[in-house]
């Protein structure tokens, strides 16, 4: 048994030594929005923020996340009440088919959160730990930077 | 239709439907799919490239506590099933594994662990049987035949003119040989199938880009009706072409009905990379004939196309002929052919990427050879409107062709009304072409600046040296062959709408952009109209959103259904509310009103309204319109295509190899633009595509068994986000077709073809060398004999 802390509620878990943390996620609490897709840390669609760090859950245990603070999408913002990152990924169209989006917006968040005012190349290195297959690159940076400055109270006219 | 630029909905920049839940992560896609008391199914594969099971023995697994049962070649109709385009062509399973990966069997059990262990279980005798892993190699007397009607497709040739008087004509004749790897789709997101059958009818749910052509499949897998099959598509992820009707679904479902559950099976990364689909690998050879003065006077090119376990294709788009067939004299001719390759098929922009690319090449080398400019080169050379088409002369279309033609009254009498004289002679280019794109994007880009003569680099820094391309890639607008496609729009009663067209959804926005096309034909908001892509129960058949047909002929047919509606809808109107002529009233906004301000005065009344009055010959209310797809579609390759011409600004490390891309800019024509930002993120994720395949790209065999080595992102390099310039830009033609919706074209493949010849020619200005697909680091060191 271990007790996991996400989105801000904690979890009594009965787990397996060898369970990943991305498969828990999906499998034992529904977070859909952690999405598995290599499976080896390649392509970060599985991203969430652990104790403020970026990470791809596929590559770490479930046994690794006792004690530390997870975020996913789900703890983010709702459909009815985005966070300004997800917001930003609208307005700039930063997405195709959807599915490495949670996890570019989570490396987003970690991103700003250390760096509120990134350059166009550190934004585009903040996310190259991720794959957009269908190939938004350009616009996943423009809503990188439109995250940023609505963080930073800058409004877009 | 009208040609008028002033519409209300179209051409806005109208956010995606669906953007909240991408953005939250509640999009879901098949692999989240679960329903009550599901089991889950694993796949046994060959080890071996081509093997015949001698005997197979299940006893072991089927006894695991656990399993629920095992499908072998024997529980199967055994009957062949057919992937659109000859994608695909086998038994679900037949006792024969024709590439390493092929399923051999299937096992379901109660948890996905379970069956892991059950496939260890199954023992397999195999005889083994010689195996061919290269396309010129099977082509050869005496090769190992893959298939019972052999390995040879009947090869697809297209003439015209006369050869030898263009090779009379020519001052220089150039040749050039072109080897392209296999790109695979790469695709993010996994797939799977849940499956589940009720009193002999089944339900398949999965991610597919081509519902109904996945129905048809299910049809002939389990030899039932179509009528006992229904296929629920949702969101497939990056597709590309990897999902349209995989073998994978037909093997699901029949576990489930083996089994008596229902079940799924998702598919590891590795299995969506190395068991299920690829571009094919191809070889181009060919020769290009120009004289002094910059004409062409004939292209020859002869292609090969592997079409490993079981595709059959017999040709890959080439519509770089039509591009560059201004030229009176040429041939294409296109072999495909088996090999114990794992299957190959469409990929997006497929043949256009390779084939064309290598067409590109010849022109490029003829233009180097005289000195021209490459943007002059294909302003001087490409097709424009009303020029006749040339890949249409191949032999498997004249058919059809000739038919359209014998019956030009028949098929002429269902062209709407208002379009009849617009419409184009059949054969001949309908709209568009490289001419706007080439000059505004040269403009934008700076071209007359950076581009200093071919074979020179505009600026050389030590090791590095940098240097500009431009390229035009074209494709289709959809097929009108193999079927048709349909939609239905039907009004509620509270006048909101919903449009039901089966085109998937891959993430290129179709679910909004065929919205838009509804709500700007029924005059009712984009807001009040929702829309169904992947339920085959309730969408009428349609190829899918493949060959670029989305816009062009689903468009179309949503806009047909939608006028369909609209007239049923003003019938009522005037009848009951008017007392006017339908053809003087219109909905707009929602409501219903004169189309002349001197008409009615303000009588208005809305579409709720019209749909609630008691007519005096029913009743009670109407309730509810079906409007369907009435008019005859626009045949798309016989008119229409769709162009790109991307610039890139790049640098070549010499002492390394590297490519590093600088700048691009990503021009398109694809006649009007329903929703700018939509299409542009398609356009830059074209050439992104294609980018990553120029310089990174293609999948490694295994020389004994061919299997796929490198079956993951790990080993498999595609392009990320600081590997492609993040102000790359994106300009739009303003082209207006006279058939297409709006004046609407296709849009999707010809923006990952440009990228390939634009790259290739930047690396040649850089360098002075011509290299084979994917330009890796190690072939620019190899070429400039540095290693």
């Amino acid at each position: 048994m271990i007790t996991l802390t996400v989105n801000g509620r904690s979890h009594d878990l009965d787990i397996a030594s060898h369970e990943r943390l991305s498969d828990i996620l999906r499998d034992k609490l529904g977070l859909m929005g952690v999405r598995v897709s290599c499976g080896e840390g390649e392509c970060g669609s599985c991203t969430v923020i652990m104790d403020g760090e970026p990470v791809t859950a596929c590559l770490v245990l479930a046994m690794q996340a006792e004690g530390r603070e997870i975020t996913t999408i789900e703890g983010l913002g709702t459909a009815d009440d985005l966070h300004p990152i997800q917001q930003a990924f609208i307005d700039e169209q930063g997405f195709q088919c959807g599915f490495c989006t949670p996890g570019f917006i989570m490396a987003t968040k970690a991103l700003l959160e250390r760096n509120p005012d990134p350059t166009e190349r550190e934004a585009a290195q903040a996310v190259s730990g991720n794959i957009c297959r269908c190939g938004a690159y350009p616009y996943i940076i423009k809503a990188v930077l439109n995250a940023a400055r609505k963080l930073r109270g800058e409004h877009d006219d | 239709m009208t040609t008028d630029s002033e519409f209300t909905i179209v051409g806005k920049p109208v956010p995606v439907k669906d953007g909240v839940e991408k953005v939250t992560g509640n999009l879901e896609f098949a692999v989240d799919l679960a329903v009550l008391g599901m089991a889950h199914g694993k796949i046994l594969r060959s080890p071996h490239a081509h093997a015949r099971i001698k005997r197979i023995d299940a006893s072991r697994a089927e006894s695991l506590p656990g399993v629920l049962g095992v499908l072998l070649p024997g529980d199967t109709p055994g009957t062949v099933w057919d992937g659109c385009w000859l994608n695909y062509r086998g038994a679900a399973l037949d006792g024969v594994a024709r590439f390493a990966g092929d399923e051999v069997a299937a096992v379901a059990a109660e948890t996905e662990a379970i069956a892991e262990v059950a496939l260890e279980l199954i023992e397999i005798d195999y005889e083994l049987l010689p195996a061919v892993l290269d396309a010129e190699q099977a082509l050869t007397p005496g090769a190992p035949q893959i298939h019972e009607d052999g390995n040879a497709r009947e090869p697809y040739v297209v003439e015209w003119g006369d050869i030898s008087e263009g090779e009379r004509q020519a001052d220089h004749v150039i040749e050039c040989e072109v080897d392209f790897a296999s790109q695979q789709m790469a695709p993010i997101g996994r797939n799977a199938c849940v499956a589940e059958w009720d009193a002999g009818s089944v339900t398949v749910r999965t991610s597919s880009q081509t519902p109904s052509e996945l129905q048809s499949g299910l049809a002939q897998a389990l030899d039932l009706p179509q009528s006992r099959i229904r296929v629920i598509s949702g969101p497939t992820g990056s597709s590309l072409g990897q999902w349209w009707s995989n073998n994978f679904m037909m093997i699901t479902a029949l576990l489930a009905r083996k089994v008596g559950r229902a079940v799924k099976i998702e598919l590891d990364n590795a299995e969506c990379f190395a068991t299920v689909k690829r571009r094919h690998k191809e070889h181009a050879t060919g020769r290009i004939g120009v004289t002094e003065d910059g004409r062409i006077s004939f292209i020859d090119v002869r292609h090969v196309i592997d079409n490993g376990g079981y595709g059959f294709k017999d040709s890959v788009g080439f519509f770089a002929l039509d591009n560059w067939g201004r030229t009176e004299n040429g041939r294409c001719f296109v072999q495909g052919v088996s090999t114990n390759l794992v299957t190959a098929g469409c990929m997006r922009g497929v043949g256009d990427v390779t084939l064309s690319s290598a067409v590109e090449r010849l022109c490029d080398m003829a233009a180097a050879k005289l000195g021209i400019d490459p943007v002059k080169f294909r302003l001087n050379n490409q097709i424009a409107p009303g020029d006749a088409l040339r890949h249409i002369k191949g032999k498997n279309i004249p058919q059809i062709a000739e038919a359209m033609k014998a019956d030009l009254g028949g098929w002429r009498a269902n062209i709407p009304d208002d379009m009849r004289e617009r419409w184009p002679e059949p054969f001949h280019l309908s709209s568009g072409s490289t001419a706007q794109i080439l000059r505004d994007g040269a403009e934008a880009f700076g071209w007359k600046d950076k581009w200093l003569g071919w074979g020179k680099p505009y600026s050389v820094d030590g090791p590095i040296r940098r240097a500009v391309g431009v390229g035009t890639g074209i494709h289709c607008c959809g097929v009108e062959l193999d079927g048709n496609m349909a939609a239905i729009v039907r009004i509620n009663p509270d006048g909101s709408a919903k449009v039901f067209c089966a085109v998937g959804r891959q993430g290129q926005g179709s679910e909004t952009t065929q919205t838009q096309v509804a709500a700007e034909a029924l005059g009712i908001p984009f807001e009040r109209i929702e829309i169904e892509t992947g339920d085959t129960d309730s969408c009428p058949w349609s190829h899918g959103s493949i060959a670029s047909n989305t816009m062009y002929r689903m468009g179309f047919a949503t806009w047909s259904a939608a006028i369909d509606a609209k007239q049923q809808l003003l019938a009522v109107a005037a009848r009951e509310i008017f007392d006017a002529d339908p053809d003087d009233l219109d909905v707009r906004d929602g409501e219903v009103v004169f189309k002349s301000p001197t008409q009615g005065k303000n009588l208005r009344a809305t579409v709720e309204e019209v749909l609630h009055v008691n007519r005096s010959d029913a009743f009670g209310p109407l309730s509810t319109i079906t409007g369907r797809t009435c008019h005859v579609l626009p045949p798309s390759t016989t008119f229409a295509r769709h162009f790109a011409a991307h610039f890139v600004d790049l640098e070549v490390d010499i002492e390394t190899g590297e490519i590093r891309l600088l700048d691009y800019i990503a021009a398109q024509d694809s006649g009007t633009v329903v929703n700018p930002p939509v299409l542009a993120n398609q356009v830059i994720g074209g050439a992104i595509g294609g980018a990553g395949f120029a310089i990174h790209e293609g999948l490694a065999f295994d020389d004994e068994t061919g299997a796929i080595i490198n079956d993951g992102f790990l080993d498999y390099k595609v392009l990320r986000a600081a590997d492609f310039p993040s102000r790359a830009r994106v300009l739009f033609g303003d082209s207006y077709d006279p058939a297409g919706p709006y004046g609407a074209r296709g849009a999707g493949e010809a923006p990952i073809a440009a990228p390939i010849p634009a790259i290739s020619q930047a690396v040649y200005n850089a360098t002075g060398v011509w290299l084979d697909i994917p330009m890796t680091p190690e072939r620019v060191l190899a070429a400039l004999g540095r290693i």
